[in-house]
């Protein structure tokens, strides 16, 4: 064993502390970046980065409520102004965060991209509607995560009808948000998941290539529903990528040769014997792909789900429509054309044909089921946090777990912040990452 | 001419002698009081009779007429007469020691009598006789207060030099290093001070602290040595030639398990279905042939695959049992060979000295090496009122180091590993990356061979000096100094890309595999191999113009210096590199692939400084000394800032009554001699680095790609009304001569107070930033000095000499920054150091686990995992309170035996070390394996 890889056993068996999944730090550092730009652009006669900056920082901040509840955010970012941010209720970040997506707006409204900035716009080129098309539909993502919550459907109503009302709506159909800076072969400028995951950018495969599999589970939700055409974009057959022709597994791609891995084993499933991660995340050769932020598919599982449980919405489309957008949005993103989409909508099975799912709970887990499958190595922290928030699918713990093990609901803060912002991280009580529910994860 | 003359009364005295008929002479042996000086050696001179005095201090000695007689006696001075018949010989007390001059701060020159602060002087006697070949190590243990840190002991050894223990709680604490009057940069310590040829040195003056290095300015606030080198001296040519060889072996290791071999934790969890319950099953199932882990089960002697099968269908069968010795085993004896030559003398009004040095060490880690050449050329001359001198030393180091950490991976392998059978790893195929049995780590050998760094200094530094007499009580003195380092360094990694059977198809056969089929596949990552190129140079300029005065008035003498300083230091470092190689074995980034990498940094730094200083004597005995300095300084300097804020002044007084003059009655016997001395000054100091005031914009990672530019905020923010710190030092102590001066003992108590350090801390991501650089509130630093010797025995053939040196040195924060009453400064998630208000600092803090009422640690009933007391636990300081020295001498005719010793404790050190060899198993603490007790903890966090 080597330390600091991705097998710890501690983790497998949820016997987790607050040196795990630091995320914390290294987000608030890409936030403070954010703040200096909205706070900075105006002065430095670049307004235009001033919308974007607050997308990305509302972005973020949803990251960091999903995953640790409350957080600094009114008292954040002042540097020596105050170095032991206070607190704030993770309902009240949620609220700020869509007066924050407002103000993103108007911004990007009143400062189009000019010619030689455009350029500088990794993400979409200077094109400031679909700029804000991603601020209604992080919006969106904001408001489905709550809108179990009882008490907070009026409010999601009101502004889901508010950000449908706008001129540019949501995300389209083809549209998914991804960035690339200029990925290019040399090292330390591949895409990040081909260099973590896939190889130098001398092309050698990395030793850690071998260590994230895909689950037993999740094959089997695939070829429950016949889906095999998503399957075989999303892993190689078992053995893992031929190093001589880019994209295409060593073994035949057939059925019997994608074999996934118990969430947790740690031994006993030899590589050659199992899947890898697939050709839409990693071929050889691929250290060019986009990075993405927000599919396209996620946007319109929410309006279905919109559609389906909040019945004050003024959607113009159905719920059938959004749903089928949303799954022929994921087989696009996944690399497959939309015709075996269309086969699966059709194929009778009540987790994929809207036709079969009848009631309100069967339409919801046909969303959810497919929101969770287009999501698979997109975002898995948005995959876990819908999880928690539907608990659906119905996902097993880790192998390595005690049997009886509650799954996580949330993380420890960091030991980074304790360490340093001490009275205010006790302030939020004894944090219990298996009970410790978010305020939108009600059962 | 000279010469001929004294030799006339020599033949004389020799004609006479032979002529000459024996008589019985007596006499008496005084002090100057008239008190007899029993034991009193009395020689006939030029003959091997002599006797010794009586307890009244009476002889009797037969001699021939017109004899010599040379009378000596410990703390006196030796003295010529004739021998006559009831002769009464007085002997003056010998204060040489007392009456020799030491350099102070600046270059001047004092007697001791005259200090008020501590100064210890280390003649090159002193110095040389370990014949270390580097200063540092030959300064350890020699000075009380003075502490010695090796960081590394490699064929470079990185040192630490401090003084008085640590004032500053993050920024600098090294002594500052001054050569012929050119200060040295912070930090550059070690560099500087592994290049010069410690024979070259004359003597280093050991300024201990603030208020004896306050006229160096901000970088004399932890106190100075001020190394003097040859000049050579008047008289005949001196040749000299000096030899050395040292050999180095490896002291201690760790202490290590050797009851189990290679696996991990494949056996089935506490908690989990398949769970053995008995511990030594589970060992059974962690065994694999390919483990760094040690949680294998216990060695029994059988034969068994360590790895994995080669491509030739061989196995690397090994007797399953630890092999004694072999991580020791593992090392070389390391070798420093130091060759050197010099000349010195001088005739009228010259003086020269040169010298030559080479170098030559072999590291304990096999294969580094490193090699040194240098040659030093000084002269001084005099002509009517000028007094001229210079001198230049140039140095050529170049090193071949492992960058590779040789001793960390090769602990943490299995006991029954041939280790030392792999050094061949060209040609022994289960030492070759490919066949070596490790999944995780690659043969040690191949790397140390593989990852290599290769530099060279050059480095010429020197000084020139003029001296004018104005008059007969006022020179001019001007001394321009300068260093010039460049350093070209280059890094490399080999290429070497595993064979396609070793990536993909070496496998554990059947019947070992422990039911993984062929083993899981392993993580061999080939080499791509890389190359960084580094360019580095550094100058200093340093000029120093002083007005000396000098005049006696009656009971009044007046010593006075006025001076202007200007120092400026620029450094420039270039750098490009590739992470990836074509053509195996080149070492040049043309020979790449993908985008070059690259970067730069310069910096520039100016001070100057303004200062002058007073001292007045009354009769020799009181001394009274008044300075003070202004000083500006670039590193606080903007446009925008108001002049206090990178400007400032700072006093200081000392004194010294040399008590044993004032009252002669209370010498007697037993007290020779007594001084009193007593100091207090304020220094500020700029400790910052050069551009420190402002944030900085780096490029964000992998920026820029192609014309992309991305530029990140810096994690460190900079207080805007940051401000030089001031230190506040007060010193008091006594120098004793006791017992006819065969006693001397020196006492000092000292204090500092430091407002407004300029820190930086850890503060929340949450603000935007990782570190704030601030003026904290307030520290002090106080401690004890005691330097005693002893002559034991004295005699004209064997002498035993004593000396002890004993300091304490204690700190404390009295407030930190707004209200905060902690921050944490270095280290670990699970351990690091942290700066306490009102603790001293720094304070380790690190894990604790829950234990019952009988100390052993509770678990997890469901998991098995220890449970923790979440918030870290207080441990205790990291810097050691009390430094205990002691050396002895003894010499007998020309042959001399020294030794010396040193003792630091009080207190705390975490090792990570320990963590590892725990996580590896290696560690001789995770040998008892029955019960579930984790017992590496207390042994390398106790006191």
């Amino acid at each position: 064993m080597v330390t600091g890889h991705s097998h710890l056993p501690a983790r497998f068996s949820y016997n987790f502390n607050n040196t795990n999944f630091n995320f914390w730090d290294n987000w608030y550092d890409v936030l403070e970046d954010f703040q200096y730009a909205i706070d900075n652009a105006d002065a430095r006669g670049m307004p235009q980065f001033k919308g974007p900056s607050k997308i990305m920082k509302a972005y973020v901040f949803q990251q960091v409520v999903d995953c640790y509840g409350n957080a600094p955010y009114s008292d954040a970012f002042k540097g020596s102004g105050s170095i032991t941010p206070k607190f704030d209720d993770q309902k009240a970040i949620y609220d700020s965060l869509m007066v924050l997506l407002d103000g993103a707006i108007t911004d990007l409204r009143a400062n189009a991209f000019t010619g030689t900035s455009s350029g500088s716009d990794i993400v979409f080129k200077g094109n400031t509607t679909n700029w804000i098309r991603f601020a209604n539909s992080l919006k969106l993502r904001v408001l489905m995560r709550q809108s179990r919550v009882a008490s907070r459907q009026a409010y999601v109503v009101a502004e889901i009808n508010k950000a449908a009302a706008t001129p540019e709506g949501f995300l389209t159909a083809g549209t998914d948000v991804k960035c690339n800076p200029g990925f290019t072969q040399s090292s330390g400028q591949t895409n990040p998941l081909y260099a973590n995951w896939g190889y130098s950018a001398a092309g050698a495969v990395l030793a850690l290539a071998r260590f994230p599999r895909p689950t037993t589970f999740l094959f089997s939700q695939m070829i429950a529903i016949d889906d095999t055409f998503r399957l075989k974009r999303i892993a190689y057959a078992k053995g893992g990528e031929n190093p001589n022709n880019s994209g295409v597994s060593t073994q035949p791609e057939i059925l019997a040769n994608y074999v996934g891995v118990p969430f947790g084993a740690t031994s006993g499933y030899l590589a050659q014997n199992t899947s890898y991660i697939g050709p839409c995340f990693i071929t050889k050769a691929g250290y060019a792909k986009d990075v993405y932020l927000m599919l396209g598919a996620e946007s319109f599982f929410n309006l279905a789900e919109a559609k389906v449980a909040l019945p004050g919405v003024t959607l113009s489309g159905t719920a059938k429509t959004y749903y089928e957008q949303g799954v022929k949005e994921s087989f696009r993103v996944t690399g497959t054309t939309s015709d075996p989409a269309t086969t699966i909508l059709v194929n009778g099975k009540q987790l994929s044909d809207w036709s079969v799912a009848l009631t309100t709970t069967q339409q919801l887990q046909t969303i959810w089921l497919q929101k969770w499958l287009a999501l698979t190595d997109f975002s898995g922290l948005e995959a876990w946090s819908d999880f928690r928030r539907t608990n659906y699918p119905n996902l097993p713990a880790s192998a390595g777990a005690p049997v009886g093990q509650a799954l996580p609901v949330r993380l420890f803060y960091p030991n980074t912040e304790e360490a340093t912002n001490g009275a205010n991280v006790k302030a939020q009580g004894t944090i219990n990452v298996f009970t410790g529910k978010l305020f939108w994860d009600i059962d | 001419m000279r010469k001929l003359v004294l030799l006339v009364p020599g033949l004389l005295l020799l004609l006479t002698g032979l002529l000459a008929q024996k008589t019985t002479i007596t006499g008496k042996v005084t002090d100057e009081k008239g008190i007899p000086i029993p034991g009193a050696t009395v020689k006939v001179k030029g003959t091997k009779t002599g006797v010794a005095a009586n307890n009244s201090g009476e002889f009797n000695l037969s001699v021939d007429a017109g004899a010599k007689l040379i009378v000596s006696a410990a703390g006196f001075t030796e003295k010529e007469v004739a021998a006559t018949s009831n002769i009464v010989i007085t002997l003056a007390e010998d204060n040489k020691a007392l009456s020799e001059v030491v350099v102070t701060a600046l270059g001047v020159k004092r007697r001791p009598k005259e200090l008020g602060y501590s100064v210890a002087k280390v003649s090159n006697e002193e110095l040389t006789n370990g014949r270390s070949t580097t200063v540092a190590n030959s300064l350890s243990g020699k000075v009380s207060g003075l502490a010695v840190y090796n960081v590394n002991n490699s064929v470079d050894p990185s040192v630490k030099i401090t003084l008085r223990g640590y004032r500053s709680l993050t920024g600098n604490n090294d002594a500052l290093i001054v050569i012929d009057g050119l200060p040295m940069p912070e930090g550059g310590n070690g560099t500087i001070l592994n290049l010069i040829n410690p024979n070259d040195i004359e003597n280093i003056s050991v300024l201990k602290g603030g208020v004896a290095a306050a006229l160096y300015g901000s970088a004399g606030v932890n106190g100075a040595l001020v190394i003097t080198t040859k000049k050579g001296s008047r008289g005949k040519p001196k040749v000299s030639y000096t030899h050395s060889t040292n050999a180095e072996r490896l002291n201690q290791m760790a202490q290590f398990q050797n009851k189990y071999g290679s696996g991990s934790h494949y056996a089935a969890g506490f908690g989990t279905g398949g769970w053995k319950p008995n511990y030594l099953d589970r060992m059974h199932d962690n065994w694999r042939s390919y483990e760094n882990q040690q949680f294998g089960d216990a060695f029994d002697g059988s034969m068994r695959i360590a790895g994995r099968v080669l491509q030739d269908s061989s196995r690397n069968m090994l007797p399953y049992s630890n092999i004694p010795g072999e991580r020791e085993r593992i090392w070389n004896t390391g070798l420093t060979v130091n060759n050197q030559a010099s000349v010195s003398g001088g005739s009228g009004a010259s003086t020269f000295y040169l010298s030559y040095e080479n170098n030559l060490t072999w590291g304990i880690v096999p294969e580094d090496k490193a090699q040194r050449n240098g040659a030093r050329f000084a002269a001084t001359t005099e002509t009517g009122r000028l007094k001229a001198g210079f001198n230049v030393n140039y140095v050529q180091a170049a090193y071949d180091r492992t960058t590779f950490d040789f001793y960390n991976e090769t602990i943490n392998q299995a006991g029954n590993i041939p280790l030392s059978t792999y050094r061949d790893w060209q040609h022994n195929k289960f030492g070759n990356p490919n066949g070596y049995y490790n999944d995780y780590y690659t043969n040690p050998y191949f790397r140390l061979d593989n990852e290599r760094v290769k530099y060279q200094d050059a480095n010429i530094n020197g000084s020139a000096e003029f001296t004018l007499k104005l008059a007969s009580w006022l020179n001019v003195n001007d001394r321009l100094s300068a260093m010039n380092n460049s350093r070209t360094q280059k890094n490399s990694v080999g290429k070497f890309i595993h064979s396609d059977y070793a990536k993909n198809l070496a496998y554990v056969p059947a019947g070992v595999d422990q039911g993984d089929g062929k083993g899981i596949t392993r993580a061999l990552t080939d080499f791509l191999g890389s190359v960084s190129d580094n360019i580095n140079t550094e100058n200093i300029l340093n000029n120093e113009l002083q007005l000396q005065a000098n005049k006696d008035f009656k009971d009044f003498s007046l010593k006075g210096t006025l001076g202007f300083s200007i120092y400026d230091r620029k450094t420039k470092s270039v750098s490009v590199g590739s992470s990836s190689i074509v053509v195996p074995g080149t070492f040049n980034v043309e020979n790449r692939l993908g985008n070059l990498s690259g970067g730069e940094s310069n910096t520039e730094y100016r001070k100057y400084g303004y200062y002058g200083e007073v001292q007045v004597g009354w009769r020799d005995q009181v001394f009274v000394h008044v300075f003070g300095r202004y000083d500006a300084t670039s590193k606080f300097f903007k446009q925008t800032r108001p002049t206090n804020m990178y400007s400032y002044f700072y006093p200081g007084f000392d004194a010294s009554a040399v008590v044993t003059d004032m009252f002669p009655s209370i010498k007697g016997n037993v007290l020779n001699y007594f001084k009193l001395r007593v100091g207090y000054n304020k220094n500020g100091n700029d400790n910052i680095n050069a551009y420190g005031l402002e944030p900085t914009y780096p490029n964000s990672g992998g920026f820029p790609y192609g014309n992309t530019v991305g530029i990140t905020v810096g994690d460190v923010l900079p207080d805007k009304d940051l401000r030089p710190e001031f230190v506040y030092s007060f010193e008091v102590g006594g120098e004793f001569q006791l017992i006819k001066n065969r006693v001397g003992l020196d006492l000092t108590y000292y204090n500092q107070r430091s407002e407004g350090q300029v820190v930086s801390v850890t503060i929340p991501r949450t603000t935007g930033y990782g570190t704030l650089r601030i003026n904290v509130g307030e520290t002090k630093n106080w401690g004890y000095e005691t330097d005693l010797k002893v002559q034991i025995i004295k005699t004209q053939r064997f002498n035993w000499d004593f000396s002890v040196r004993y300091s304490y040195n204690n700190n404390k924060i009295n407030s930190l920054y707004k209200d905060v009453s902690e921050f944490f400064q270095a280290g670990f998630s699970y351990a690091g150091a942290f700066l306490v208000k009102g603790q001293s600092f720094p304070q380790m803090k690190a894990i604790s686990y829950v234990r019952d009422s009988v100390g052993r640690i509770v678990v997890n009933k469901a998991t098995g995992y220890p449970l923790n007391n979440g918030p870290l636990k207080t441990f205790g300081r990291t810097t050691p309170p009390h430094i205990l020295g002691a050396g002895t001498r003894l010499r007998f005719d020309d042959f001399t035996l020294t030794t010396n010793w040193e003792y630091r404790g009080g207190n705390v050190m975490y090792s990570d070390l320990g963590r590892q060899m725990t996580f590896t198993g290696s560690g001789k603490w995770t040998e008892q394996r029955a019960p579930f007790v984790v017992r590496w903890y207390r042994q390398i966090c106790t006191k």
